[in-house]
C-alpha cells in the first residue's frame, strides 16, 4: 500500500501541469506580496492598510498575505514545486541519455544506412546529378540556418551528444538551489549590533539590538568579537561621498585582530561566512553619575538615534536613579540637540556638544529639562548630580553569517550554465544522401529538429521540394 | 540644446520615420521601403550610440541613472538587437514593425523627462552595477523582439482576406517564427535570469543581504516565472499557435513595467533600474 501510495505521489509530482501550475500560483502569489504590505514594513503600515481595507483585511490575514513570502500556504509551495523539479530533472535526465545515444548513432551512419532508414524522401530533377543534389541541398539548408559536413556522399547536420544537457542541468540547479535556499535559512543569523567608537562586543545574542538565528544556527561555535575603531561621518574617496563610515575590526576569541577595514556600501568586511555592513549611525553620549558629596558612582554610555522630533534625536532608552531598596526614584532620558544650518538639522556630533537631559519621577511627571554641557554637570531632584563627559558616534553594524552563499553561488552559476547551453545549443539531426531507383532520384533525409531549430520541418521539406525540382520546372517553362 | 541632445532628437525622429516606413512598406506591400526602413532604423541607431556615448564621456558613467539614461539604454538594447537580427537574417526585418513603435514610445517618454546627469553614489559605485542593467537591457531587448514576432504572427493568423498574408509573405513561415519567438523568449530568459542572480549577489556583496523581497525584486522574479510558465506551456503543454503568440505579447509589458513601472510606483531602498539615481 505504501508503495502503491509513493507511486501515487510520483506521479502527481511528476506531472508537467502540475509544474506549470505550481509557478503560476507562486508568481500569483507573488504578485499578492506587492499589493498587500508586509508586516516587516512596520505596524503602523499594515495597520494603515487594513483600515483603508476593512472589506478585504481578514481575508488577507487568514491566507497570511501580509507575511506572504513567508506563510505556509507560500512555503509549501516552494517545497512541493522543489520537489517537483526533482522529478523532473530526473525525467530531463533519462530523456538525454536517450537522445545522446541517437546523435552519436547518428553521426557515424554512412549513406547505405541512411537510404534504408530515413523519415522523408525529395523527389529530384531528373536533369540533377546526385552530385548536384547534394550541393543544391546544402545550399539551400544553408540558407535556412542548417549548416551541414559532405562526407562520403552523406550530408550531415548533427548536433554533438552534450548538447542535450542543458535541460536537465538547468532542473538539477534550480533543485539544488531551492534546498541551499531553505537549508540557507534555517542555518544563517543576522542581526543589528550598535557598537560605540572605541567599543567592543562580543558576537553573542545579548550583544545584539536585533537578532534573528535559524533554528540550526549554533551560538556556541561562535568565538569572536567587533570592534569599532573610528567613525567618520563623510567618508569620501575615489571622488565618492561613502556616507558615514566607521572602521570596525574582527577578533578572534583571544582578542588578536583578524581583519580591520573601513565599511560602506559596496564595501562590506568579509571573514568567512561573516559579513559585516554598516546599517546605521548614532550618538553614544558618555555619561558619569555623582552622589552629593562629588564621588563617582556609575558611568553609562547612552545611545541615541536620529528621528523626526523638533532636536532631530531621541533617546533609545532611558536611565533609572534607584535608592538603596533599589526603588526607581527618577528616570532620565538623553538627546543630543543637533546644530541647524540653513533650517535643516544637521546629523553630526554639535560644534558645541551637549544633551538636554528630560527626567521624570516616579509618578511619570517630569521633573527635569536641561541642557548639558560637554564637561559640565546638571544637579538632579535627588541631589545626586550628571556630568555629560563627551559625546561620539555609534555605529550600528548588520552582521549576517550564512554558510549557504558559496552553494548559492555555485547553484546559480550551474544553473545558468545549463540555461545557456538550453538556450543556445542546436539538438537535431539533418542528415541528406541521394538514393537512386526506378523512380528517378531522390532525396533520403533523416530529420529530428528537437530544440533551437533555426527552421522547421514543413520549410526545409517545401524549400527543398522548390530547390530540387527547380530545373524540371524551368524546363517545361521555357519554349 | 547640446550637441547631445540634438543627436537625440534625430535618433527619435529616425525611429519614427523607420516605424513610418515599415507601416507603409509592409501595408503597401512594397517590399523596398520594408527594406529601407532597416537603413533608416541603423542610422537612428547609430545617432543615438553617438548621443549616448557624448553623455558617457561627459558624466564618466554609462546610461543607467534617472528614467531619461535608463530608457535610452532600453531603447538602445532594443534597436541595436532587433537590426543585428534583422541585417543577419533580412526574412525577420518585417517584424520591425510591431517592434519600433516600442523603441519610439519609450524614447519619447525619455525626450520629455529630465536630462540632467545624476552621480554615481555610494550605493552604486560597484562593477555589478553596470554588468546588472546590462543584463536586464539585453533581456528586455530579446521579449521585445519576441513580442514583434509574435505580434505579427498574429497578424497573420487574422488575415482573412490574406492580404496581410501576401504583404508579410517575405517573413519565414508561420511555425518558424513562432520557433523564432520562443527562441527569443529563452534568450531573453537567460538574461533575465544572469540579470537576477548579479542582483542577487551584488545586494550580497554590497549590504549582506542577497534577497529581501522588495517590490523591485519580487516583480523581477515574477516576470521570470510568466516567462517560466510560457516555456512550460510551450515545451511540456504544447501549446502553439496564436495563443502561446498571445502569451508573448502580453508578457512583454510585464517586463518593461518590471523595470520603469515598479520603481517608480514603489519607494523601496532597492532602487531597481527605473529608479536607479531617482533618490535624487
Ligand atoms: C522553479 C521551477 C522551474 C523553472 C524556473 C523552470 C524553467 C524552465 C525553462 C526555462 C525551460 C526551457 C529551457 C529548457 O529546456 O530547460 C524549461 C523546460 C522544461 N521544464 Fe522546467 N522549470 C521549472 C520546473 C520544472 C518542473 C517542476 C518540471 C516538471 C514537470 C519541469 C519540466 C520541464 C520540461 C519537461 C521542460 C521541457 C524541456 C525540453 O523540451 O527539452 N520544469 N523549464
Amino acid at each position: 500500500m505504501i508503495a502503491g501510495a509513493w507511486r501515487a505521489a510520483v506521479k502527481v509530482l511528476r506531472s508537467a501541469r502540475l509544474a506549470t501550475w505550481l509557478l503560476a500560483f507562486v508568481g500569483a502569489w507573488s504578485v499578492a506580496g506587492t499589493l498587500v504590505p508586509q508586516s516587516n514594513a512596520g505596524p503602523d503600515v499594515v495597520a494603515k492598510w487594513a483600515a483603508a481595507h476593512a472589506g478585504l483585511e481578514p481575508v488577507v490575514r487568514t491566507l497570511g498575505f501580509h507575511d506572504a513570502f513567508t506563510s505556509p500556504v507560500f512555503t509549501a509551495c516552494i517545497v512541493v514545486l522543489a520537489l517537483c523539479t526533482a522529478l523532473c530533472a530526473w525525467e530531463r535526465t533519462r530523456l538525454a541519455v536517450g537522445k545522446a545515444r541517437i546523435l552519436r548513432r547518428s553521426a557515424v551512419l554512412d549513406a547505405s544506412a541512411l537510404a534504408g532508414d530515413h523519415d522523408l524522401e525529395i523527389a529530384c530533377g531528373p536533369a540533377l546529378s546526385g552530385d548536384e543534389v547534394l550541393a543544391r541541398t546544402a545550399a539551400k539548408l544553408g540558407e535556412l540556418g542548417v549548416k551541414t559536413k559532405r562526407a562520403d556522399g552523406v550530408l550531415a547536420a548533427v548536433s554533438s551528444p552534450w548538447s542535450v544537457w542543458g535541460s536537465p542541468v538547468f532542473h538539477w540547479a534550480l533543485f539544488a538551489l531551492m534546498v541551499a535556499l531553505i537549508v540557507g535559512n534555517l542555518m544563517r543569523a543576522s542581526g543589528l549590533m550598535g557598537i560605540s567608537v572605541g567599543e567592543t562586543k562580543t558576537d553573542a545574542p545579548t550583544s545584539y539590538g536585533l537578532v534573528h538565528a535559524g533554528p540550526l544556527y549554533d551560538w556556541s561555535r561562535v568565538h569572536r568579537s567587533i570592534r569599532v575603531d573610528a567613525f567618520d561621518p563623510a567618508y569620501r574617496s575615489d571622488g565618492i561621498d561613502r556616507g558615514p563610515t566607521p572602521t570596525v575590526s574582527l577578533l578572534d576569541a583571544a582578542g588578536n585582530v583578524l581583519k580591520t577595514q573601513r565599511v560602506y556600501p559596496n564595501m562590506t568586511l568579509k571573514s568567512g561566512t561573516l559579513t559585516i555592513y554598516p546599517s546605521d549611525f548614532g550618538f553614544t553620549t558618555g555619561l558619569t553619575l555623582l552622589n552629593s558629596k562629588g564621588a563617582e558612582t556609575g558611568h553609562s554610555a547612552q545611545l541615541v538615534d536620529f528621528s523626526d522630533t523638533k532636536d532631530g534625536t531621541s533617546a533609545s532608552g532611558s536611565l533609572n536613579v534607584r535608592d538603596n531598596a533599589g526603588n526607581v526614584l527618577l528616570s532620565f532620558s538623553v538627546t543630543v540637540p543637533l546644530d541647524r544650518v540653513g533650517g535643516a538639522l544637521v546629523r553630526r556630533i554639535p560644534k558645541q556638544p551637549a544633551v538636554r537631559v528630560v527626567a521624570t519621577g516616579p509618578d511619570g511627571a517630569k521633573v527635569l529639562d536641561a541642557i548639558v554641557r560637554e564637561g559640565a554637570t546638571v544637579v538632579l531632584p535627588t541631589g545626586d548630580s550628571l556630568r555629560l563627559d563627551g559625546i561620539d558616534y555609534y555605529a550600528r553594524l548588520s552582521l549576517v553569517d550564512d554558510g549557504s552563499i558559496p552553494l548559492l553561488y555555485a547553484g546559480l552559476i550551474v544553473a545558468v550554465l545549463g540555461l545557456t547551453l538550453a538556450v543556445a545549443a542546436r539538438q537535431q539531426i539533418v542528415m541528406a544522401t541521394v538514393i537512386e531507383g526506378s523512380e528517378g532520384t531522390k532525396l533520403a533525409l533523416k530529420m529530428r529538429l528537437w530544440r533551437n531549430a533555426s527552421s522547421s520541418r514543413s520549410e526545409i521539406e517545401s524549400e527543398l521540394a522548390l530547390a530540387l525540382g527547380e530545373d524540371l520546372d524551368t524546363k517545361e517553362s521555357t519554349p | 540644446m547640446t550637441l547631445e541632445i540634438i543627436l537625440m532628437w534625430f535618433t527619435l525622429t529616425f525611429y519614427a520615420a523607420a516605424t513610418a516606413t515599415y507601416a507603409f512598406g509592409v501595408t503597401f506591400s512594397k517590399e523596398k521601403l520594408t527594406g529601407r526602413a532597416l537603413y533608416v532604423a541603423t542610422a537612428g541607431l547609430a545617432f543615438q550610440i553617438a548621443s549616448l556615448g557624448i553623455r558617457w564621456e561627459r558624466l564618466g558613467h554609462g546610461p543607467y541613472l534617472g528614467f531619461y539614461e535608463v530608457a535610452n539604454a532600453l531603447v538602445l538594447c532594443v534597436v541595436a538587437f532587433f537590426v543585428v537580427v534583422a541585417w543577419r537574417n533580412p526574412r525577420l526585418s518585417a517584424a520591425g514593425m510591431a517592434i519600433m513603435p516600442v523603441a519610439v514610445v519609450l524614447l519619447g517618454g525619455a525626450m520629455l523627462s529630465s536630462k540632467a546627469g545624476l552621480p554615481i553614489t555610494a550605493k552604486l559605485a560597484s562593477y555589478w552595477l553596470f554588468i546588472h542593467v546590462a543584463f536586464a537591457n539585453l533581456a528586455f531587448a530579446a521579449f521585445a523582439i519576441s513580442f514583434g514576432c509574435a505580434v505579427t504572427y498574429v497578424i497573420r493568423v487574422h488575415s482573412k482576406t490574406g492580404k496581410w498574408t501576401a504583404r508579410l509573405q517575405k517573413l519565414p513561415a508561420q511555425d518558424v517564427l513562432e520557433n523564432l519567438t520562443v527562441r527569443f523568449v529563452l534568450v531573453g530568459f537567460l538574461f533575465w535570469a544572469i540579470m537576477i542572480a548579479t542582483g542577487a549577489i551584488w545586494a550580497n556583496e554590497a549590504w549582506g543581504s542577497y534577497w529581501s523581497w522588495d517590490p523591485i525584486e519580487t516583480w523581477s522574479l515574477i516576470v521570470w516565472i510568466i516567462y517560466a510558465v510560457y516555456l512550460h506551456v510551450r515545451f511540456t503543454l504544447k501549446w502553439h499557435g496564436e495563443r502561446l503568440a498571445w502569451f508573448a505579447i502580453v508578457a512583454m509589458p510585464l517586463a518593461l513595467f518590471a523595470l520603469i513601472g515598479i520603481p517608480l510606483a514603489f519607494n523601496t531602498p532597492h532602487a531597481g533600474i527605473g529608479g536607479l539615481g531617482k533618490d535624487f
